[in-house]
């Protein structure tokens, strides 16, 4: 891109063509006064307050809808600009009104600071001013105050800019002009809360927040939001170790400065009545009332760590370590994830997992950063529905579309929201990923002249062979593809596919291609980097390569893969696996096999549950130890796109940090590791971990920093086939604003909670005789959940789109233990 | 008196393509069709044609602006007509509508352009009518639709109804609405030769600019410019309304004196009152006082009066008035047709109804008239689109010729 | 209050069926332009003429036919000032009051139709037979004072002829 010099108040600025003055002055330090003008959301020139003299151009003009020239003489103090800005101050000023004293924005108000700045000491203005309706609600989590509004649209263009939904609007005209919705409809978008960040008034404040305290008395704290994988960058207000409210804290190359309104709302679990607050033993059933945070200094969680610590050792001298196993966490931090895995395989044991699905450290290309997307020209999303799963992810991929012209290509086997943004949509049946990804595959390597056979099976995927054709040819002939795939979506081996498809691509010369693995976990591609995986150590290391894991870990680290995460639970149950510890995961309910997950569990001899809430598992658990979590914790998590962040602690505690708690059992294993800080084990991963080199806590600082490319594996991989018992195929959506551990009953998001859906195919349907609206039960693995039929095609014929909305409802339960394909049949209620 | 729009225009029919073309009508498709394009365009620029819209900049300048090598191409013909004072094209459109489609074609021919829309104010549902049957005619003929006359040029040209907004007019707001949004102002750059309807090179002309153009091709260029005045060339039609005995739209030479039109067209001043004021050029161009009555009626003459030729509205206000009210109805026009986007056009025009109704009250105080002045300072060439200047010219002027009517109220202050 | 207004919004909307003649007209409307929502503003004036207002059904409606929302269907409507969202008389009158038709004493004769009428400005009449409105210049300058009834264009308007005009509509 070319680049443009011009003179702003003197001062001589360079900046790339396009810039508009209004960001160049930013460049040289000058302050051009704006309210309507979002450098995200574009120019409007709705508000006048940037007027500045231009040379030669004989009006005033706005700097912010103004491109910069070539040798451009730009004034914005002169007398003639300083009478506008005091004009255009008076004109907004005219109806608002002055109850600043009692408003939410007071002390961060961009009209107070520019007034004060550039206004007039007074108003001239002796009418009165226009009434509006003061506080009324926008949605349950946002209030709008309509004489506040001095009607610049930001937030009107945020929604049909970013969110592109349109849900948010002018109505009427003039001096009537009002922001509002559809018939009074609440504005409830997964992203609504954003218009409040960028209301540069008090019209739109957070309804949680309101007159709750002044803004200046908050304390912030620069933090990550721990909900997904995205892990948007926050700033947390608290005023006496409350929290306040949460705001989006931009960073370009995660969140483009949004956040999602789980993110903004969602953190009612902090300061749950769920909250485990002190280590028990036995106590299965039973939950405590808390006074969490502020409850006194325990002693005995430490000493139950160093119980648990024995305990395990105990059984691992008597049954030999492989009766032992790990099921960490996708939500923790890398730090905690290296120090469990690092305990386990002290004991002696591989047996280390935190998923339910099939997945190898690292990818065969270049892991792109969420911000590739927009150079991206081609974006190929597999099996994702980021609006459901990771919106901000969502909003990237609509700028890319929108903005930079990038064309996406979905590959699918269920609708989502962004399939309107697709160039093409290709649908497979539900099942049959592995056919379908192994013919993408295929179809690239035909035309590199390698005749491969995946032996895809096409005919049984739904998708004709045009289709995957044209398919083929966007991705070949692009010139730069981001493939954007969700693991956690994709069943069985599917997921080692997706990566023998990217070495393909990788292979094509012409094209420039990174993937972004979307699993929607806070961690999960740390948990992986970090070895929470049966057949790698931290790193990719493979178990199997004796050389360099002796190594790194020393001459009895086990080098034999231990048992996945669904095996330990298979084990459990034949009475293999003697003691399980459970980190931050709620098996018995979001694991495949639903009651037989229970059984196992209970057939354990010692069972140790590590969290922050009570869940359905940590009542089975023989030992519970409470963790910190987000709010409280410290540590980096290692984003979608591979950045590593730090997420920094809001609220203090007494409690006993999960780091130290796991040093803590660590020591009692005989690990001599002092680690007086978070930020020490950081520097251990940094020496231990492939990819994790020069990470430490200073370089990752506000924005977080990108780890190397983490080692992937050769990757061996069988025959697909399906199998097909006549039933329906069952497909969980995962949806983000679940009704949860993390968003309970209580929670201020509690309107986005869904009913329990069955969405069918028009064909099964017809054949089954339901139709919308009809109760069903929906059978599975000797379970059954109800639910609602939905009509809408949304999967091929075949399957049975099933979204995950709630704990109670169990829906995991309707897939088999061992995580293989699950039918379903349906039968009218 | 030289009738170039206005010749036939009370012949019985003149709407029919029976009778328009009995009169000489489309004679001129021939005649462009053998010429290439841009010899089109040379000639307009040379007939030195000016939009009739308000703006008065060169027509075939205009089109030469189109972005090269972009198609499609779109004319919009701005049919708004809604500056108050004007009603000459609403006359074209009801008694001659096949006059512009003649011009639209001609344009089109000469901007590469394929489809047309005449973007017409939603209050002339009824013309509406009028006009789609033209067109009609048109298709059946052959002068629109695929391979016109042979020539391989296509064209066709749509009605598109508005429906109640004055600053659909301003041509980035009519694209608006004509894409089916609010009518509010775009930014420019990009200008609509650019980047206009649909994003693509579009022309938007006034009804009786491209109702010009048929003459311009079939006389030539040099004898259109052989009409009017030095710089400002043809003639012009001007709705002259207010107190006159004959209000009408005339057709006029370019700089025939003003005088002319009140007092001889339009039958001299109701009542024989006597001439207070005039607003020559629709309510958005300053007023002069009747002193200035002898000003030549073309766009630098009256540019050098303080004032414009805007839309060709003259507005006569005789002497039973005091202007004050009459500013005040311009103000509440401005601030009811306000879009509201900027903020010195929302709040602004609505502080100057509120003094100026406070004055008229009776309870204003003599500083009221330079805070309105202040205060229009503040807004003149500071908001979005030229609706805010509007406001401020009656305004201005108004308080620039006839401070005494102000003074008037405040003679009487607290007596109500 | 929040109450109140969530219910608004859940409240089971009719669905809006077009008529078959109407499906017509659109498919012509449609047929106009290269980008749908350019139908936008046609289709609001055909529901309206249909209904003599727009129904937040309606609007729902031509929000699917347009691919747009519904709150932006609303939005647009709602800055023109020719379509309603509450029922008007058979009969709207729109009287123009702007400087040409002021001039020629339009003040004093919307006065004599609103007695007639006996309603004020704004208002419809008890039969719902007519709505009277302030109106801005309607391009009749020439033929001040003029009023709007329905299509049609009245100009030249005194006394009489607003009681005769007004006389004659059943
Ligand atoms: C507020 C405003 C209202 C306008 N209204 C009209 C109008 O009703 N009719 C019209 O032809 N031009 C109107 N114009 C001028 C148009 O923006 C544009 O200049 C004109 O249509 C161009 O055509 P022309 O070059 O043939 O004059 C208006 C401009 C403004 C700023
Ligand atoms: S609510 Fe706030 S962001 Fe929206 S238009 Fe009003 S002032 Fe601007
Ligand atoms: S910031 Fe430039 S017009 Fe609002």
């Amino acid at each position: 891109m070319s680049e443009v010099t011009l003179t702003i108040d003197g001062k001589s600025v360079t900046v790339p063509k396009g810039t508009k003055v209004a960001d160049a002055a930013k460049q040289v330090d000058i302050d051009i006064p704006v309210f309507c003008y979002h450098e995200k959301i574009g120019p409007l020139g709705c508000c006048r307050m940037c007027l500045v003299e231009v040379e030669k151009m004989p009006k005033l003009m706005t700097a912010c809808t103004m491109d910069v020239a070539p040798d451009m003489v730009v004034r914005t103090t002169t007398e003639k600009v300083e009478k506008a800005q005091k004009g255009v101050l008076e004109f907004t000023l005219l109806n608002h009104p002055l109850d600043c004293p009692v408003c939410d924005k007071g002390g961060e108000c961009p009209l107070q600071d520019n007034t004060f700045k550039y206004g007039p000491p007074d108003t001239r203005m002796e009418f009165h001013r226009a009434n509006n309706v003061k506080a009324a609600p926008l949605s349950p989590v946002i209030t709008i105050d309509r004489e506040r509004c001095i009607a610049c649209q930001r937030c009107t263009a945020y929604s049909e800019r970013i969110e592109q939904g349109q849900g948010l609007v002018m109505l009427n005209r003039g001096f009537y002009n009002e922001v509002n919705t559809f018939n009074n409809e609440p504005y409830d978008t997964r992203y609504s809360g954003n218009v409040i960040d960028i209301c540069p008034v008090g019209a739109l404040t957070n309804t949680d927040f309101r007159f709750k305290a002044r803004t200046w008395d908050l304390t912030n704290h620069d933090t990550l939001c721990a909900h997904c994988g995205v892990n948007c960058n926050i700033t947390v207000g608290t005023r006496l170790n409350k929290l306040m409210r949460i705001e989006a804290r931009p960073n370009d190359a995660v969140d483009d400065g949004w956040i999602c309104d789980k993110g903004r709302w969602g953190h009612n679990f902090m300061e749950s009545q769920n909250r485990i607050t002190a280590a028990r033993e036995n106590s299965v059933g039973a939950t405590q009332p808390t006074s969490f945070p502020n409850f006194p200094i325990d002693a005995p969680t430490e000493h139950a760590a160093e119980k648990v610590a024995e305990a395990f050792k105990k059984i691992v001298d008597e049954h030999g370590p492989d009766s032992v196993g790990l099921i960490g966490s996708a939500y923790a931090t890398n730090e905690e994830s290296y120090l469990y895995q690092k305990m386990f395989r002290l004991l002696g044991t591989n047996n280390i997992d935190h998923k339910t699905y099939q997945d190898t450290p690292g990818l065969p290309i270049d892991h792109y950063d969420i911000e590739q997307i927009e150079s991206s020209n081609i974006v190929l999303l597999i099996a994702s529905d980021p609006t459901e799963e990771l919106p901000i992810l969502d909003l990237r991929i609509k700028k890319a579309v929108t903005n930079s012209g990038t064309r996406l290509l979905c590959l699918n086997d269920q609708d989502t929201a962004l399939d309107k943004y697709a160039d093409q949509k290709v649908k497979y049946k539900v099942g049959s990923e592995a056919s379908a990804v192994d013919a993408l595959a295929e179809g690239l390597a035909r035309e590199l002249g390698d005749a491969i056979e995946f032996s895809a099976a096409l005919d049984q995927t739904g998708i004709s062979a045009d289709e995957m054709k044209a398919l083929v040819e966007a991705v070949r002939s692009s010139m730069k593809v981001c493939v954007v795939y969700n693991p956690a979506a994709l069943s069985g081996d599917v997921g080692l596919r997706v990566k023998r498809l990217l070495q393909v691509i990788s292979k094509i010369p012409t094209v420039e291609c990174g993937a972004i693995p979307v699993a929607p976990a806070t961690n999960a591609v740390g948990a992986m980097d970090m070895g929470l995986v049966p057949d790698f150590y931290p790193g990719g290391v493979s178990v199997t390569d004796t050389e360099q894991v002796k190594s790194l870990w020393g001459e009895n680290a086990p080098t034999q893969a231990g048992l996945s995460a669904l095996e330990m639970i298979a084990k459990a149950k034949s009475g293999e696996l003697k003691a399980l510890l459970v980190h931050r995961s709620n098996p018995a309910v979001d694991f495949p096999g639903g009651a037989q997950v229970v059984e196992a569990l209970k057939n354990l001899d010692l069972l140790v549950v590590h969290d922050m809430l009570e869940t359905e598992t940590t009542q089975l658990a023989k030992i519970v130890l409470p963790s910190n979590g987000p709010g409280f914790d410290e540590g980096t998590t290692t984003n979608i796109g591979g950045r590593v962040q730090a997420r920094r602690k809001s609220l203090d505690t007494n409690h006993i940090a999960d780091w130290k708690l796991l040093s803590v059992m660590l020591k009692t294993l005989g690990d001599e590791t002092d680690y007086p800080r978070a930020a020490k084990v950081l520097d251990e991963i940094s020496k231990k971990v492939p990819g994790y080199q020069g990470i430490n806590i200073r370089g990752v600082g506000k924005s977080g920093l990108n780890r190397e490319k983490v080692s992937c594996e050769e990757i061996s991989i069988g025959n697909a086939n399906i199998d097909s018992s006549g039933k329906l195929r069952l497909r969980i959506a995962n949806y983000l604003f679940a009704h949860d551990k993390i968003l309970d009953a209580s929670s201020k998001l509690a309107h986005h909670f869904k009913a329990s859906m069955a969405f069918l195919n028009e064909k099964d349907a017809g054949s089954m005789k339901v139709g919308d609206g009809d109760a069903v039960r929906i059978l599975g693995n000797g379970m059954e959940i109800n639910a609602e039929v939905k009509v809408d095609n949304r999967c091929l014929a075949g399957g049975v789109v099933v979204p995950r909305i709630s704990n109670e409802q169990g829906v995991n339960g309707l897939e088999n233990l061992d995580g293989s394909p699950a039918w379903v049949s349906i039968e009218k209620i | 008196m030289t009738q170039i729009l206005f010749k036939d225009i009370n012949k019985e029919g003149l709407h029919t393509m029976k009778v328009y073309e009995e009169l000489g009508g489309y004679q001129s498709l021939k005649k462009a069709f053998a010429q290439k394009p841009d010899e089109i365009i040379a000639d307009v620029k040379a007939s030195g044609l000016r939009g009739r819209g308000g703006a008065g900049f060169p027509t075939g300048l205009k089109w030469s602006f189109l972005a090269k090598d972009v198609f499609p191409r779109y004319l919009c013909c701005n049919a708004d007509e809604s500056e108050p004072g004007t009603c000459k094209d609403r006359e074209l459109l009801l008694k001659n509508p096949h006059l512009l489609i003649e011009g639209m074609i001609l344009c089109s021919y000469a901007c590469q352009i394929e489809t047309g829309y005449i973007y017409m104010r939603g209050e002339f549902h009824d013309l509406s009518f009028i006009m789609d049957k033209a067109l009609e005619e048109a298709h059946a003929k052959g002068y629109l639709g695929k391979n016109i006359l042979g020539t391989g040029f296509n064209l066709d040209i749509h009605t598109h109804l508005g429906a109640g907004a004055y600053i659909c007019g301003e041509e980035s707001a009519l694209l608006n609405s004509l894409e089916g949004g609010r009518g509010e102002p775009r930014m420019k750059p990009p200008f609509p030769a650019v980047e206009g309807l649909y994003s693509k090179p579009t022309v938007i002309n006034n009804v009786e600019t491209l109702c010009v153009i048929p003459y311009i091709v079939n006389e030539g260029a040099e004898k259109y410019a052989s009409f009017g005045t030095e710089k400002s060339k043809g003639t012009k039609l001007v709705s002259v309304s207010g107190h006159v005995k004959k209000p009408g739209n005339y057709e006029i030479e370019m700089g025939t004196p003003t005088s002319e039109l009140i007092y001889n067209l339009a039958g001299g001043i109701r009542n024989d009152n006597k001439l207070k004021a005039f607003i020559p050029g629709g309510s958005s161009v300053p007023m002069l006082p009747a002193d200035k009555v002898d000003t030549p009626y073309d766009y630098e003459s009256l540019a050098a009066a303080g004032t414009m030729l805007g839309s060709g509205a003259l507005i006569v206000i005789d002497d039973s008035v005091n202007i004050v009210e009459t500013t005040l109805r311009l103000i509440s026009f401005y601030m009811h047709e306000s879009c509201g986007k900027c903020t010195p056009c929302r709040e602004g025009t609505r502080w100057l109804y509120q003094i100026v109704e406070r004055i008229m009250q009776n309870k204003g105080q003599l500083e009221y008239i330079e805070k309105l002045e202040d205060i229009c300072g503040n807004m003149s060439f500071k908001a979005f689109c030229p609706l805010a200047d509007a406001c401020v010219a009656p305004v201005v002027s108004s308080i620039k010729h006839f401070r005494s009517d102000y003074e008037e109220y405040f003679k009487n202050v607290g007596v109500s | 209050m929040w109450a109140v207004e969530i219910l608004q919004g859940n409240i089971k909307m009719s669905e809006y069926k077009f008529s078959e003649d109407q499906e017509k007209e659109i498919a012509t409307i449609f047929a106009k332009y290269p980008v749908k929502t350019s139908a936008l503003l046609p289709l609001l004036t055909l529901v309206q003429r249909a209904d003599q207002l727009v129904k937040p059904e309606a609007m729902v409606a031509i929000g699917k036919k347009l691919d747009v929302s519904p709150a932006y269907v609303q939005s647009v409507l709602s800055f023109y000032t020719m379509y309603h969202t509450e029922k008007v008389g058979k009969y709207m009158i729109l009287f123009c009051i702007n400087i040409s038709c002021q001039l020629n004493g339009s003040d004093k004769l919307l006065e004599h139709t609103a007695k007639k009428l006996n309603i004020k400005v704004g208002e419809t009449t008890f039969d719902e037979k007519f709505t009277l409105h302030r109106e801005e210049c309607l391009a009749a300058c020439t033929e001040a004072p003029m009023m709007r009834v329905n299509d049609t264009y009245y100009g030249n308007l005194t006394e009489q002829r607003i009681d005769q005009i007004i006389d004659l509509l059943d």
